[in-house]
């Protein structure tokens, strides 16, 4: 602006697919560049490693009623791989909030929930990273999807869907919070608990009697089961894809992102 | 700022022994009371190792029972114990990294501060809180089921092992914390200490390990010192593991003393 006055009273139409490809690529060109999204193969790898190779002969010995232990524990490898992006997702829009940028964007001719939906297809490409790295983990310790290519399908979109869920609602406690440190070690322990207190490393039936119901019904069990009965099993125990079966699933990452898209759009639209 | 002579008030100089102890007391009871006053690093060394705890006997502790014949607890308390303790070496490695930053060790530098006090005192609180951590998760594991069954000595010693573990970690840990980014540090190290937990005689059984991957699992740090613990409180053969975690820890403090010392002064006259 060099005149003193307005020059025009039409305000700046953003370009909003651009505008979000911009941003989206400032988000994935660097983590490329300097590797750090080599830490999307890394994680799930030593995840795999750490919780196969100790606990495969134990849990053979006890049995779990599949065909390995493989098929049985890869639904939690998947879930701990999108758990492990959504902390890094957290820590980047806790990052973006407490540097003043998302301030910047709000006074931006910018639409309103643009950065965060560049923000979100960082997340979804970190996670398509993070759940090959998964399935090819998987299939080295011996998993193998043993359904028609629509299960298998299923299984994919599924276990994307539970990560867009999973960095949803990571992005909305970053943005909220805005404080990168505290909210990444805050995020540490949920998956940690949730993750062993659930029936994605030892059957349900191996909990002490009192926590069996807790164990059986929370959300990160029932997207295990969703998920065994997505991949199949030989022994014919993975469960069927029914609406019974995948119901309680659906209907959790459905509330997540019920809760979590109203926030994200107060947040967006909060001009600070 | 006026500067008054220390001499008229100090009876003796800054580099006599007298200083060195009450200086090494003062900033000891200063790191301590610091870390009692900062919610996430008593998060980290007190409550996450009983949570870990917890969690490992409820979801693997019978199976592991009915694996191997003998309570799992006698394997998850040391091992969660030695977790704990290095996962407070981190913490206060990254408090270290922030007091550098904030000019803090650069100001003892300058003020008539007894040059040893600074680190000595830094390994004086870090045993604090690591016995407290150990005693913590003991008490935790008592109430689920563990006992001492060699006597008092051995339960002594069994409180001991984490203490001089922690204290050779601590010194690595100080050693890169001095030379290093904070987050590559945090990153890199927890990690580490996560994979020595889960290939560790703590988490299974030795027998439970893949043949190919025993050899390393016998005789990694983390192992030894929870073989050593599991004689001192359950029994079993004491003299390999003992001198194994000694060897480990020694080595440790052996290889990495001399980078410390010399961080921690670069760090001090920046």
């Amino acid at each position: 602006m060099t005149a003193g006055a307005w020059l025009t009273d039409t305000r700046a139409t953003p370009v909003r697919a651009q505008q979000w490809w911009v941003l989206t690529t400032r988000l994935v060109t660097p983590s490329i560049k300097t590797g750090e999204v080599l830490s999307s193969i890394v994680a799930p790898a030593a995840f795999t490693a750490s919780f196969y190779i100790p606990l495969k002969t134990v849990m053979t010995v006890i049995g779990t009623g599949f065909s390995s232990y493989a098929q049985f524990m890869m639904p939690i490898v998947i879930l701990q791989a999108c758990a492990f992006t959504a902390i890094g997702a957290a820590f980047r829009s806790a990052t973006d909030a407490v540097s003043g940028l998302d301030r910047r964007f709000g006074s931006m001719p910018i639409g309103s929930l643009v950065p965060m939906a560049a923000r979100m297809s960082g997340n979804v490409f970190r996670l398509l990273i993070a759940i090959a790295a998964a399935l090819v983990c998987g299939h080295v310790i011996g998993f193998r999807f043993r359904l028609d290519a629509w299960h298998t399908l299923g299984f994919l979109a599924f276990s994307l869907l539970i990560g867009i869920v999973f960095t949803l609602g990571a992005d909305v406690i970053g943005t909220a919070a805005k404080s990168p440190e505290a909210t990444t070690q805050a995020l540490v322990l949920p998956p940690l608990i949730l993750g062993m207190l659930s029936t994605g490393l030892a059957p349900a039936s191996q909990f002490p009697e009192w926590i069996q119901p807790f164990v059986r019904n929370q959300p990160v069990s029932q997207f295990v089961i969703a998920l065994r009965a997505l991949a199949g099993d030989t022994k014919g125990n993975a469960g069927e894809v029914t609406w019974a079966l995948m119901g309680p699933p659906l209907l959790w990452a459905g509330a997540i992102v019920v809760i979590c898209l109203p926030l994200a759009l107060r947040l967006s639209k909060r001009r600070a | 700022m006026v500067l008054t002579t220390e001499r008229g008030t100090l009876a003796h100089g800054e580099t006599s022994p007298v200083s060195l102890l009450r200086h090494t007391a003062i900033q000891t009871q200063r790191l301590l009371l610091r870390w009692s006053r900062n919610p996430v690093a008593l998060l980290e060394t007190l409550i996450i190792p009983c949570l870990l705890l917890l969690m490992l006997d409820i979801v693997i502790g019978g199976q592991i029972q009915k694996f191997s014949g003998t309570d799992a607890l006698y394997g998850s308390v040391p091992m969660v114990a030695i977790v704990g303790a290095l996962s407070g070496a981190v913490a206060s490695g990254v408090m270290l990294g922030r007091e550098r930053d904030a000019g803090l060790l650069a100001r003892f530098w300058v003020l008539p501060v007894h040059r040893s006090s600074g680190l000595i005192s830094r390994i004086l609180a870090e045993g604090c809180r690591i016995l407290l951590g150990t005693l913590v998760v003991i008490i935790v594991g008592h109430l689920l089921g563990f006992r001492f069954q060699q006597g008092f000595a051995a339960a002594l010693l069994f409180v001991f092992i984490p203490v001089f573990f922690g204290l050779a970690f601590a010194t690595m840990v100080t050693a890169i914390a001095v030379f290093t980014a904070k987050a590559t540090l945090v990153e890199s190290v927890t990690i580490l200490t996560s994979l020595l937990m889960f290939f560790s005689t703590g988490f299974v059984p030795l027998i439970a390990f893949p043949q190919w991957i025993q050899p390393v699992v016998r005789n990694q740090p983390m192992s030894v010192a929870v073989d050593s613990m599991k004689a001192l409180s359950l029994g079993g053969p004491l003299a390999r593991p003992l001198t194994m975690t000694f060897l480990w820890s020694v080595g440790a403090i052996i290889v990495f003393a001399v980078p410390a010392v010399i961080g921690y002064r670069r760090a001090s006259r920046r």
